[in-house]
């Protein structure tokens, strides 16, 4: 469905994006997951045609951007409708740009985004959330195969990321095809396939298992402990250290199978006098993430 | 502390704008140094339509007095009415009638008279060439002109041996409304078009909406043609409101032909609006449009013939009259609610206008990128 092949950007003697190819198959959500300043939206950017790639080329359903225009839908990162129109004007305005006519349609997706009721109301008066999601309405208007998403749940409340994300599947199942920047780890969860971007470059893809995987031979412990940097620097100095990380109250500790749990616990009574529990667990796709940003960065 | 702060980050924000720099020191340099050299009140190479009917050695001094001057262009043409029509056409500002019985009635002591005519649709002008005309009585001239009559009283003062009668054509009370007027109308609508649409693409980026627009599968020609087409029509309706208050405040004259002023209204607007479409697409910010806006606006006014005339123009810098629209407009407008100008006088103004709405609207084509 979208086929990019080497595509490359340079700002000035910048490289944004470096030699990235991908495929992505009808009616899959692809994440494209990375840290700010990875290059996510200059990609998707290229891919919609909104910025021309340095080298490297685009095909959307067999056909170059320029033809497949009307086949794809985009949401901005930021907010992008006209402000001064009302959602109705706005979506409106959107289908005709695509020479959709049907308001059945229109009312349809209004129905869809709850946007009904505020139909009359101007889209800058709308809330961040809701302001999204006349975006997507605005973007689904001409009934794309591809939708292109660029962190569409940033500064989105919990609730109405879950019901973005329903929609999201819902649209995949319905043969759509979706590709969504995001750095929310739950949401890379829910893609079919993943693209992880640091600098410029894919580091890591697959489905979010296989990704997983990617860390290597390793093995991951956890333990509820708060953030104490005295403990970080004297766990970073154990031999066959791989990542330290801290969730909030939780500790979680990357390590090579060489190094075993008793010196672990060792380095933390070291620090910490209290009773504590270090378990192993699972790896999480925030820890591949952090892992490989932090591999990049090194 | 805190004025400080604010305008410390004013300055770093200027600075990092810098066009706008460019702009703040460009613009004043370049206009200072333009209207120092274009900017004279006294014209010269003022053309003036001649008839010598009587062609005698006496008609001839006044014309070679004139022409040594050196601020009439004097040519021949064929009668006094022809005089009339090339200062209504535009070729000619002045003119100059000698009838045929000028010799006759000069040696019989009877005082001729001739006629000189001048453009009235440009008081500062008709004053200076009023004023440059009397080269033509001049002493030198006159001075071989007295006939002594011997049955004549002896008299202390000398009758002037012939009259020169000033007629100021189209505008013969000198109004300044009907001067100013018609010129100030292209100056409303410049001001409200580029103003109006030299931030519309400009706000399009700032504000994102864009982005989301050049996904969708518009060309660049329905892009540029659906903002031109809505502010062209807002510019016509203005014109004519404008135009409506003049008539009805200022006994701003009518037409010769409704038509043709409608067609200037319809031109003009749309060059106006075309401009502020090429402005917005090559500005990155609105203060750049506005700025650009400014430095287009202050030179038209002055080298447009508007309040200047262009015959003080020195011929160095006059082709930059020339390059600009609003010249075209102050020169058909007057020639329309004016003076009378027929449309083939008109023609090439009119083309010139045409042309600059497609220079404009290609442009514009031209540098929309469907790109960020």
């Amino acid at each position: 469905m979208i086929k990019a092949r080497h595509l490359t950007k340079f700002y000035n003697r910048q490289k944004a994006v470096n030699d990235v190819s991908l495929d992505v198959e009808k009616g899959q959500i692809f994440g494209l997951l990375g840290p700010n300043a990875a290059g996510k939206t200059t990609l998707i950017r290229m891919l919609c045609g909104i910025i021309d790639s340095s080298q490297g080329d685009v095909q959307i359903n067999d056909q170059s951007i320029a033809k497949a225009r009307s086949n794809f839908g985009y949401v901005a990162q930021h907010f992008g409708q006209y402000e001064e129109l009302s959602v109705w004007e706005n979506l409106k305005f959107y289908a005709q740009m695509y020479d959709v006519t049907d308001e059945t349609v229109l009312y349809a997706l209004l129905q869809r985004y709850a946007l009904i009721a505020f139909k009359d109301r101007m889209a800058g008066d709308l809330s961040g959330g809701y302001q999204r999601r006349l975006a997507l309405a605005c973007a689904l208007a001409h009934d794309p195969d591809v939708l292109f998403l660029d962190e569409p749940t940033a500064g989105i409340d919990p609730v109405t990321r879950k019901l973005l994300w329903d929609d999201f599947y819902l649209l995949s199942a319905s043969g759509k095809t979706l590709f969504v920047t995001t750095h929310y780890m739950e949401e890379a969860q829910r893609c079919h396939q993943l693209a992880f971007m640091a600098a410029g470059s894919v580091i890591a893809r697959g489905t979010p298992e296989t990704i997983k995987e990617s860390l290597g031979d390793v093995l991951i412990y956890s333990v509820q402990i708060a953030y104490l940097p005295e403990l970080h620097e004297v766990l970073n100095q154990l031999p066959g250290m791989v990542l330290i990380n801290q969730f909030g109250e939780e500790l979680r500790i990357v390590v090579k199978p060489g190094l075993k749990i008793d010196v672990i616990e060792a380095a933390i009574s070291s620090i910490i006098k209290t009773p504590f529990a270090l378990k192993l667990s699972q790896a999480n796709l925030e820890d591949v993430f952090i892992a490989l940003t932090q591999d990049e960065a090194v | 502390m805190i004025i400080t702060a604010i305008v410390k980050k004013e300055l770093l924000q200027l600075r990092r704008d810098p066009r706008l720099i460019a702009l703040i020191i460009v613009m004043p340099l370049v206009l200072l140094i333009l209207f120092g050299v274009a900017l004279k009140l006294e014209p010269s190479n003022v053309k003036m339509a001649f008839v010598d009917e009587d062609q005698s050695i006496f008609s001839n001094q006044i014309k070679t007095s004139l022409w040594s001057d050196g601020y009439f262009d004097l040519y021949d043409v064929s009668s006094k009415q022809q005089i009339i029509e090339e200062i209504r056409s535009g070729r000619a500002k002045a003119g100059l009638y000698i009838g045929s019985d000028f010799s006759s009635l000069l040696t019989e002591n009877q005082q001729p008279h001739i006629v000189f005519f001048t453009d009235g649709t440009m008081p500062s002008l008709t004053t200076a060439m009023k004023y440059n005309s009397a080269s033509a009585t001049d002493e030198n001239v006159t001075s071989n002109m007295y006939f002594s009559d011997a049955d004549a009283d002896n008299v202390v003062i000398a009758q002037e041996p012939f009259i020169m009668d000033t007629e100021i054509l189209f505008n013969p009370d000198e109004k300044e409304t009907w001067f100013f007027l018609p010129g100030v109308i292209g100056v409303l609508i410049m001001q409200i078009a580029l103003i109006l649409t030299g931030i519309t693409v400009v706000r399009e980026r700032e504000k994102n909406t864009l982005e989301q627009l050049l996904v969708t599968p518009m060309s660049k020609t329905s892009f540029i043609i659906g903002k031109l087409l809505p502010y062209v029509f807002i510019g016509l309706l203005d014109f004519y409101f404008i135009l409506g208050v003049g008539w009805s405040l200022f006994d701003l004259p009518q037409p010769s032909s409704h038509l043709l002023l409608f067609l200037l209204s319809f031109i003009y607007v749309a060059v106006m609006i075309s401009l502020g479409l090429l402005i917005s697409l090559v500005s990155k910010t609105q203060q750049q449009a506005m700025f650009i806006a400014i430095f287009i606006i202050v030179p038209s006014i002055l080298l447009s013939g508007f309040i200047f005339p262009l015959e003080a123009i020195p011929d160095s810098v006059r082709f930059l009259c020339y390059g600009i629209p609003f010249t075209y407009f102050v020169e058909i407008i007057r020639g329309l609610l004016i003076k009378q100008t027929l449309f083939v006088d008109l023609l090439p103004a009119y083309a010139a206008l045409t042309g600059f709405v497609i220079v404009f609207v290609t442009g514009s084509i031209y540098k929309f990128r469907q790109t960020l």
